[in-house]
């Protein structure tokens, strides 16, 4: 049995049959071909998966396709590209808070959801909303320091 | 030589694939026709396998391939091949493959494991290795004295001993007589789990009529892999490919064939089409590999004043069922368990014992971990018995340049002084104690440590450089992830004398790039990057005499920079591109390659006889830690780690930062919060909420010093960083909780647990 849904990704709207059982990770990985979204775990311990769900951060691997039904959904795809970086991606280049670079986009996202609310967050803060997403590299430090200097400039550009 | 690159900290070459979620890894990738492979594992830890029956699970919807050990009856494992790609006659781990099924989906293939049936007989089983080595113990590989393997390695045929192997110096006896002092001590450390955020994948493709096979895979050496899966299947290197992804993470998890072997075994019989295995996060954690457990007892004479005179260590490694290259861990840990002392007798005895557990493997320090967790922890039992600072006994015995290592290297650019003075100034070393903060108490500790790297070993490259200017790099080194591809960039840049920016690394295709020995022990700046070095200069002087030729002069007359040539004749500059230009009208390539190794440099000799323990260079590090302790909770948090660095020359400092604080990261983590629940075997805890790992709610404050001492054949004075790191937080840990409540912990992990059991039973 197959539902129909639509829903929004990166802007860009998609109309599918998914499986009840089909994840949003597999939807988007494997039907999509966005394959930044990482998926580490699959059962919400990791937090490499984490897009945004109408500006929410989640588990991808947590939403079953059929309940992104109707609604945006935000990969690291969408954020911004070699002609047009977000903040968070040039600080993070900036202050070297890529390793391995597995958890980045989860990172990434998290980061968004948090500056997108309150980009002038300060450390304690960063810590709290990135703490779901785990770094074998221990990168923390340096994924701090991006994150803050990515709030400065939004800050800036208002 | 003046630098524009090396030295500078350049955003990395990755990093624009990494924030945009282009880099492809390998669980990204898609071929056509791919199918989707699952794995049946052993639910025993020690049994006979009596029967499989797989013929419902051919028949079973989207299948197309089941394998088991009977239809690929080959072995691996680099130092010695114990290891089947599937279980043959028994299986000797919870977890061991025992079949595996390729079909169009994922679920089609998990679906189909069910329908496999397999007839076992149960069989004791040893866990701990202390008891493997004892007489009657359960024997693991009854035939190991037939299995072929590095014969510089001895095995004790009949036993669970896959590896032994003693190393003396001086007369240790005469040296407790010499003592005042004799300090006897027990430690253990645990297996951890490497838990690269990437979990072991693979593709595999097979193609009958070369009877060649491509491999995609994250490993960290992909010639070495390359060579170990064409001499297990007995064909030749020409018809083995290895094509390297990027890597989510290995930390030397990814230093052996895993998913590998298993994707390669279903496409053998899937007619084509490639297959791909990801292991899921229950297999990463039960059955890839970990960090060997080990026993060890050390006992130390030292002089009143605070001078070694003896050294005895016994090691008893946990092996788990497959040798891997655990033979090696055992072997070179036990040579550095003198720690970066002059120690004037020493008697060193290593076992290394299998047992019905996930195999060992490389671990981000290889054996260092383990023997600086015993040696470093007993310097501070040393220092406070005998009333000298920690860190001043420490200064008092440390290897300076000119000290003979315990084979007779004469040692070299050594900052081992200079790590230690720093991280304890960072530290606020010997500064008067905070009062506690309730049941808060703070303590401070220290711990260096020395590490050797694989010596000899080699790396070959080429550099092609094209004529619109534009050069790629061919090296055998993969990005796992600490930034291989940029310091290999910046070195090749700065010795051709070309804009970074002109330079692409591609990821590792065997098929192309020339052998290298991969990026383990922290070799790959020092040996690739003097590979680059030695190409690029080639390169360089072709371009040279090639101008020369043009402007009519001399080539030694020119020099070439961000791709301008300048010098007699050469008027006011012409660039590379326009001389390329000229030389090759219908185009052309210039190639230069490089090939180090450092067999045969004098920097290696030693008493006859004991070369083979010499390194090319040593690492040498010392991690300064603030800790709190909650004498109510037991929890322990460390404040701040002022982590010094020995790193020859930091090519890019921003790197090297990278990989101090990560490793002081998984340090503490594999320190404070990392161990697997077990029972009979079968690890009870196999998901990233029951085996914690350090979050971002855990990170002190880290400051990260680098000591240059310019190695004298390092590539621009380099050595290496990314692996000794790792080893002193775990006892500057153990020593800042000394300090801080005066218990002694010797066997990690260091629990909440053990901390009020120590208050105790100190009470």
């Amino acid at each position: 049995m197959k539902v129909p849904i639509k829903l929004l990704v990166n802007g860009e709207p998609h109309q599918l049959e998914v499986a009840p059982n089909e994840t949003l990770v597999e939807l988007l990985r494997e039907r999509l071909h966005l394959t930044g979204t990482k998926e580490g775990c699959g059962v919400g311990d990791c937090g490499t998966c984490i897009v945004l769900l109408e500006g929410i951060p989640v588990n991808s691997c947590l939403v079953l396709a059929v309940d992104a039904n109707g609604r945006h959904v935000a990969t690291i795809e969408g954020l911004g590209d070699e002609r047009k970086l977000h903040p968070l991606q040039e600080s993070y280049l900036e202050k070297g808070a890529v390793q391995c670079g597995f958890c980045t986009p989860g990172m990434i996202m998290s980061g968004k959801a948090l500056l997108d609310q309150n980009p002038a967050a300060g450390e304690d803060e960063i810590r709290r909303a990135l703490s779901g997403v785990l770094c074998r590299c221990g990168a923390y430090k340096k994924i701090v320091e991006a994150v803050k200097a990515a709030g400065e400039k939004m800050q800036g550009a208002r | 030589m003046k630098t524009l690159y090396v030295g500078k900290s350049v955003p990395r070459l990755d990093g624009m694939e990494k924030v945009t979620g282009r880099a492809v890894y390998c669980v990204d990738v898609e071929l056509p026709g791919m199918l989707y492979a699952a794995v049946l594992r052993s639910p025993h830890a020690h049994a006979r396998i009596l029967g499989i029956d797989t013929s419902q699970a051919k028949a079973a919807p989207g299948v197309k391939v089941v394998v088991t050990g009977k239809d690929v009856p080959y072995t691996f494992g680099e130092m010695i091949k114990d290891q089947p790609f599937l279980a043959m006659d028994r299986v000797r781990y919870v977890g061991e493959p025992v079949a595996a099924v390729a079909a169009e989906s994922e679920l089609e293939a998990l679906e189909a494991l069910r329908k496999i049936q397999v007839e076992y007989e149960e069989m004791p089983a040893v866990f701990d290795p202390r008891e493997a080595l004892r007489d009657g113990a359960p024997i693991l590989h009854p035939d190991l004295a037939e299995y072929v393997r590095s014969s510089i390695y001895d095995i004790v045929p009949g036993t669970n001993v896959c590896m032994i192997r003693r190393y003396s110096l001086g007369n240790v006896e005469e040296g407790f007589r010499e003592a005042d002092e004799i300090f006897d001590d027990e430690f253990y450390i645990h297996a951890v789990a490497h838990t690269p955020m990437e979990t072991h994948a693979a593709v595999a493709q097979y193609a009958p009529l070369e009877n060649a096979f491509t491999v995609w895979s994250s490993t960290d050496g992909p010639h070495r892999r390359a060579k170990e899966l064409a001499g297990s299947l007995g064909v030749s290197l020409n018809q083995v490919r290895f094509i390297s992804t990027y890597s989510g993470g290995g930390f030397g998890g990814k230093g052996s064939m895993v998913a590998e072997v298993l994707a390669v075994a279903l496409a053998k019989f899937s007619r084509g089409r490639p297959v791909k295995l990801v292991y899921s996060r229950e297999e990463e954690l039960t059955a890839s590999q970990t960090r060997h457990a080990a026993f060890l007892r050390l006992k130390t004479g030292m002089k009143r004043d605070g001078t070694f005179t003896a050294r005895q260590a016994d090691i008893i490694w946990d092996k788990g069922a497959y040798a891997s290259k655990g033979i090696d861990v055992a072997y070179r840990g036990m040579l550095t368990i003198v720690g970066p002392y002059r120690i004037p007798h020493v008697d060193l005895l290593s076992r290394l014992a299998y047992t019905n557990k996930q195999c060992g493997g490389a671990y981000r320090g290889f054996g260092t971990i383990q023997v600086t967790w015993a040696c470093e922890s007993q310097m501070d039992i040393i220092a406070h018995k005998l009333g000298i600072d920690p860190l001043e006994i420490r200064l008092k015995n440390a290897y300076v340049d000119g000290d003979r290592y315990i084979n007779g290297q004469v040692l070299t650019t050594v900052g081992l002084k200079e790590t230690l003075r720093e991280a304890g100034r960072e530290i606020g070393w010997g500064k008067p104690k905070p009062k506690p903060d309730g049941t808060k108490v703070r303590g401070t500790g220290i711990a260096s440590v020395i590490k050797p790297t694989a010596t000899p070993t080699d790396s070959y490259c080429y550099i092609k450089l094209s004529q619109d200017g534009s050069v790629v790099l061919f090296s055998g080194t993969p990005e796992i992830g600490a930034g291989q591809k940029t310091v290999l960039a910046q070195i090749a840049a700065d010795t051709i004398g070309v804009p970074l920016s002109s330079i692409a690394v591609p990821n590792v295709d065997t098929a192309v790039a020339p052998f290298d020995s991969g990026t383990t022990s922290s070799r790959a700046t020092f040996h690739m990057g003097n590979a680059v070095r030695l190409a690029g200069e080639k390169v360089r002087r072709e371009i040279l005499t090639i101008a020369a030729e043009i402007l009519n002069t001399e080539p030694d007359r020119l020099s070439l920079s961000e791709g301008i040539i300048t010098g007699d004749g050469a008027g006011e500059g012409k660039t590379l591109v326009s001389v390329l230009a000229k030389k090759f009208p219908r185009g052309g390539t210039i190639l230069g390659e490089g090939h180090y190794s450092p067999e045969g440099s004098p920097l290696l000799a030693a008493m006859p006889g004991r070369e083979r323990l010499s390194s090319i260079f040593w690492m040498f590090a010392t991690h300064a830690i603030e800790i709190e302790v909650d004498t109510e909770t037991g929890i322990v948090r460390v404040l701040k780690v002022a982590a010094a660095h020995d790193v020859g020359r930091a090519i890019n400092p921003v790197l090297c930062e990278q990989q101090i604080e990560g490793s002081v990261i998984m340090g503490l983590s594999n320190a404070l919060f990392e161990e697997f629940r077990t029972a009979k075997g079968r690890i009870l805890n196999a998901t990233l909420a029951d085996y914690k790992l350090a979050t971002m709610m855990d990170l002190p404050e880290i400051v990260p010093l680098m000591i240059e001492t310019y190695h004298q054949e390092g590539p621009f004075g380099a050595k290496g960083v990314g692996e000794p790191a790792a080893a002193p937080t775990a006892p500057a840990i153990a020593n800042a909780i000394f300090d801080a409540i005066g218990v002694r912990i010797k066997d990690l992990p260091i629990t909440p647990e053990k901390i009020l059991a120590a208050l105790h039973e100190k009470r």
